[in-house]
């Protein structure tokens, strides 16, 4: 077997079953530790607290008006990576292919002059948050070593992912080797970083909405 | 700096402290940060001082160390693979100050969280562990919750001391007052800031509540609500005051209780009381604002236009925290009070700086006045000659602050403000 | 057969090919090679001079489609009369013995051209139980394969069988199905693979050895440069509609018709060395995918056994199944559940109040 049959079969299903384990298994150990019920009466009945928890997830992605000074540069160069990001998983048609492979469900790719744009944009604003994590004071004083292992483990599949769309620098096979080699490194630190955000986040805001909608506060 | 030694650190006991509470809620917190930054853009303390380590998720850094050894999914790696550091007294004692000195549990850091973490929440569940270790500041802060816990009053006032003062407040003030009926609809309690620097806010309280017609009590087995063990990470004085406030208000049998102008006090009673009595409380929870606001809406209650140019400091327990934002506009309204909102008024306000026990801490008075400094602008800008706020805490720190700013801005309470100006 | 003393280039001549003809021919073979276009040329003339070589074709474990496709080498007369001077001494399919005159035959052929003769193996060679699982004549091919490489020149591996295993090879391999070069290591080898191979890469390679006295630059895996240095997404026709973003995404339907590319349908050719897409097939004909198929890979090792098969795609491949992946979560929640409730256990303090 060779290096790309081992990637895209072996090295592919470890990846899958590691990520799965590690995703259950964070989530399980959150869920299921001691709970209280809250017993102070509700300003709001509980489809309005449900309904506010839901809303929240959204309402957040854009700070208040109030924070845009201070913060939206950094916001904004954040949604450069993330929607450029999301433009490139979900509209180019490798991957939108690999979504009907295991799904079922397919949609209509973008032209691939959009999403090379779009994944040149990601690589940069990337970049440009690395730059910020280094030489930022609030954000050296935060970042741990999961902030920059994360960090890579999202540049390596931009950036393979990059070179293999333009099949340069080596050949197909060991490009593609190469980039899902870089995705199974992701997939397996996923669960274990702050890469999962991309669940904790829909949690995250929607238990906050829910209980300041429970004191009909703002969320 | 410190007269007496302080007491060696109890790391064993800040641990305890620590992950005693944890639930699914604070785990998730814990487990969500992404380290983006964006939360000490919103903290006062941060953007006037520029020293990124009051960045509000830092201030909880061993708050989530001990989470991830002792309680995570992945605890077991975290502890044997070294993966965070162990607490030790030396990092407990550099983190004091981040706690205390500089966290008013306003919220704002909560607001702007984008993985909606409630990071004020987890700054009052840190100082558990700090307050069992020790390392409540002692000038001031513990002494006052210990005193507290003793005599349910942070001054050490005797519910016999207590009666006499309401007594004279009555006279004072010309004003009837109820002093531990057997029966009342009504529980208003007071803040130790009123009792020991506004007795007139007592007597206004009294006063709105004669008004009302309704029968009602203070209760001097449970009448302080301003609850610093609370803001001291104090859990059994905590629950001791709060259970005490509890207990008077069902032996008499009330349908209201109601909180006076302080912020932590109504949030504790109001969202949390119930949970450490274990079950709904049988009586209601109202601030004083709400309670006027509620009255003043079904018609009960008349004031008098009052014709003044003013703006409004939201304590940030009552608006962002609290879920009772609307009540002062309302009274302001059916005042008739030509109301110069400040900038990020209401839900988003900027806090005084003196919240969350910073007033009390001596050695904070330079943060406080970096925060202040804020407000300052913000109240200035306003172009009104006088502030009202619904909360002692505030109104002593933006006198403290207006006076050393060399203010010619009046601060003032509304509760004083409605209690003057009841329609006959 | 028998050698003959006559020299290619009078036989064409009596045969009514003129210099200029075998000249032509050397041009469109020094062409195919990639060669230098000066070598046409020598290469003609060392043509005319060429004495017929010897081949032996040795067929073991194989379905004879890559001495069929040979067959079809539809270079008309040129190439058939190349054939007709290498003296092929031994192919069991198309010689006339048979039986013990057959394995005379092979010996004398052997013994006349010792140390000079192309060994030709089609068909993988099966090494479990000893080989038992492909006989000619009693004696198990990996047997004659030991046998007769030492006195070869060279060994040509034809199709992907001979070459890696090819589909003998394919899990579970019961035959213990493996490649020529897997069973000698000390003679030169040439992989010609494809199932089956490309017809003029063979007659290529052939008339390089005739040409020039050694074997043609190979590449990591023993294969000719000239036509295995590319891969078949190097030279498709359809390649703009790749780059384009313009794939068929189920077999006659609009885009295929169109004449998209295949990547979507699993078309292997990037990852696929071979000459198809420029050569062709049937005297340039057409080739799968210009036929509306995708390209199987067959000229790489493992083909048959790709993760995924030959219709998922490269971008794809063979992840876990639901099956598994649902043991995953439920090992994942078992695992979390454990680690939550020694959590609570450390949590178990009497209710001090308010607890998220």
């Amino acid at each position: 077997m060779n290096l790309l049959e081992f990637a895209r079969g072996p090295a592919m299903q470890a990846a899958t079953l590691v990520l799965v384990v590690g995703m259950f298994w964070r989530v399980t150990g959150i869920v299921l530790l001691r709970r209280r019920v809250a017993h102070a009466a509700a300003r709001n009945p509980f489809a309005m607290r449900l309904l506010g928890g839901a809303v929240t997830v959204f309402t957040r992605t854009i700070p208040r008006r109030t924070f845009w000074p201070r913060v939206g540069t950094g916001v904004a160069l954040s949604y450069v990576f993330h929607v450029g990001l999301f433009i490139v998983l979900f509209g180019g048609a490798p991957h939108i292919l690999v979504i009907h492979e295991i799904f079922g469900v397919s949609w209509a790719d973008l032209p691939k002059g959009v999403v090379v744009l779009a994944s040149g944009l990601t690589l940069a604003a990337l970049l440009a948050l690395l730059v910020r994590r280094l030489t930022q004071p609030v954000l050296r004083l935060l970042s741990t070593p999961d902030d920059y292992i994360s960090w890579l483990v999202i540049f390596l599949p931009l950036a393979s992912g990059i070179l293999l769309s333009g099949e340069t620098v080596a050949s197909y096979g060991t490009l593609l080797a190469v980039h899902l080699f870089s995705v199974e490194l992701l997939m397996i630190w996923l669960p274990f970083g702050k890469l999962m955000h991309v669940a904790l986040v829909f949690a995250g805001r929607g238990v906050l909405g829910y209980n300041f909608s429970r004191k009909g506060a703002v969320t | 700096m410190n007269e007496i030694a302080p007491p060696p650190v109890d790391v064993a006991k800040a641990l305890r402290g620590f992950i005693g509470d944890i639930g699914p809620n604070i785990a998730l917190s814990l487990e969500s940060c992404v380290h983006c930054g964006q939360c000490a853009e919103a903290c006062q303390f941060y953007v006037q001082t520029g020293d990124p380590r009051y960045t509000p998720i830092h201030k909880v850094e061993l708050f989530k160390q001990s989470y991830n050894r002792e309680l995570g999914p992945f605890a077991f790696a975290y502890k044997f693979l070294g993966l965070t550091p162990a607490l030790t007294a030396e990092t407990l004692t550099n983190w004091q100050d981040l706690v205390y000195d500089s966290c008013n549990m306003c919220g704002r850091c909560s607001l702007i969280c984008p993985m909606g973490i409630d990071i004020a929440d987890l700054v009052e569940q840190t100082r558990h562990g700090m307050y069992e270790a020790g390392l409540a500041p002692a000038d001031f802060l513990g002494a006052i919750a210990q005193k507290e816990h003793a005599t349910g009053s942070p001054f050490g006032l005797t519910s016999d001391t207590f009666r006499g003062l309401l007594h004279d407040i009555g006279v004072k003030y010309n004003v009837v007052m109820h002093v531990d009926e057997a029966r009342a609809d009504i529980v208003p309690t007071v803040s130790s800031i009123d009792v020991k620097t506004y007795p007139g806010a007592m007597a206004a309280i009294a006063k709105i509540l004669n008004h009302l017609g309704q029968s009602w009590s203070f209760r001097t087995d449970g009448f302080d609500a301003d609850n610093v063990s609370l803001t001291a990470g104090d859990r059994p004085g905590q629950d001791a005051i709060t259970q005490g406030i509890i207990a008077a208000a069902i032996s008499c049998g009330a349908q209201i209780l109601v909180m006076p102008e302080c912020g932590h006090s109504f949030t504790e009673m109001r969202w949390e009381a119930a949970n450490a009595y274990g079950k709904d409380l049988p009586f209601r929870v109202l601030q004083i604002t709400e309670l006027v606001a509620e009255n003043i809406q079904s018609g009960k209650l008349r004031v008098n236009k009052v014709v003044q140019t003013a703006t409004y400091h939201d304590a940030c327990q009552l608006s962002r925290r609290g879920g009772a934002t609307a009540a002062p506009r309302v009274i302001f309204e059916a005042l008739g009070v030509d109301l110069h909102e400040l900038e990020d008024a209401g839900d988003a306000n900027w806090c005084c700086g003196g919240g969350g026990g910073v007033a009390l801490i001596k050695r904070a008075q330079p943060l406080r006045d970096a925060a202040f400094a804020i407000k300052q602008k913000q109240i200035e800008a306003s172009g009104a000659p006088i502030v009202y706020t619904s909360c002692s805490g505030c109104r002593q720190t933006l006198e403290h602050g207006g006076k050393a700013a060399g203010w010619s801005t009046n601060v003032g309470s509304l509760l004083e403000l409605v209690a003057d100006n009841l329609a006959q | 057969m028998s050698a003959a003393d006559a020299t290619l280039g009078e036989m064409l001549g009596k045969s009514g090919f003129s210099r200029r003809g075998l000249l032509k021919f050397s041009i469109a073979m020094t062409a195919s090679l990639a060669l230098p276009p000066g070598v046409a040329s020598a290469m003609a003339a060392n043509l005319a001079q060429a004495r017929r070589q010897s081949v032996i074709w040795l067929s073991f474990q194989e379905c004879t489609g890559c001495l069929e496709t040979l067959l079809r080498t539809s270079s008309p007369t040129i190439a058939a009369l190349i054939f007709d001077y290498i003296s092929l001494d031994y192919q069991e399919a198309l010689m006339s013995a048979a039986g013990s005159a057959a394995e005379l035959t092979l010996r004398q052929a052997v013994a006349a051209n010792r140390g000079k003769y192309l060994l030709a193996i089609d068909g993988s060679v099966p090494v479990a139980d000893g080989g038992v699982y492909s006989l000619t004549g009693g004696q198990a091919n990996v047997s004659m394969l030991q046998q007769f490489a030492p006195d070869a020149a060279a060994i040509l591996a034809i199709g992907t069988c001979a070459a890696y295993g090819g589909i003998p090879k394919a899990y579970p391999n019961p035959t213990g199905a493996v490649g020529v070069e897997d069973v000698i290591t000390n003679k030169p080898i040439v992989n010609i693979p494809g199932c089956p191979p490309v017809p003029e890469v063979l007659s290529g390679v052939l008339v390089y050895f005739v040409s020039f006295g050694r074997l043609p630059d190979l590449d990591d895996r023993k294969r000719p440069l000239a036509y295995f240095g590319t891969t078949i997404h190097d030279q498709c026709y359809r390649r703009p509609f790749y780059d384009q973003g313009k794939f068929a995404k189920s077999f006659d339907d609009e885009g295929a018709r169109q004449g998209w590319c295949l990547f979507e349908l699993g078309c292997k050719g990037p990852t696929t060395h071979n000459a198809c897409a420029s050569l062709k097939w049937n005297d340039n004909t057409s080739f799968p995918i210009e036929s509306g198929h995708g390209c199987l890979g067959c000229s790489e090792p493992d083909f048959w056994d790709q993760e995924g098969g030959f219709y998922t795609s490269l971008a794809g491949g063979k992840g876990p199944g639901w099956e598994d992946t649902g043991i995953a979560a439920a090992g994942g929640i078992a695992v979390g559940a454990a680690a939550a409730f020694a959590a609570r256990h450390k949590t178990a303090k009497p209710p001090q109040g308010p607890q998220k």
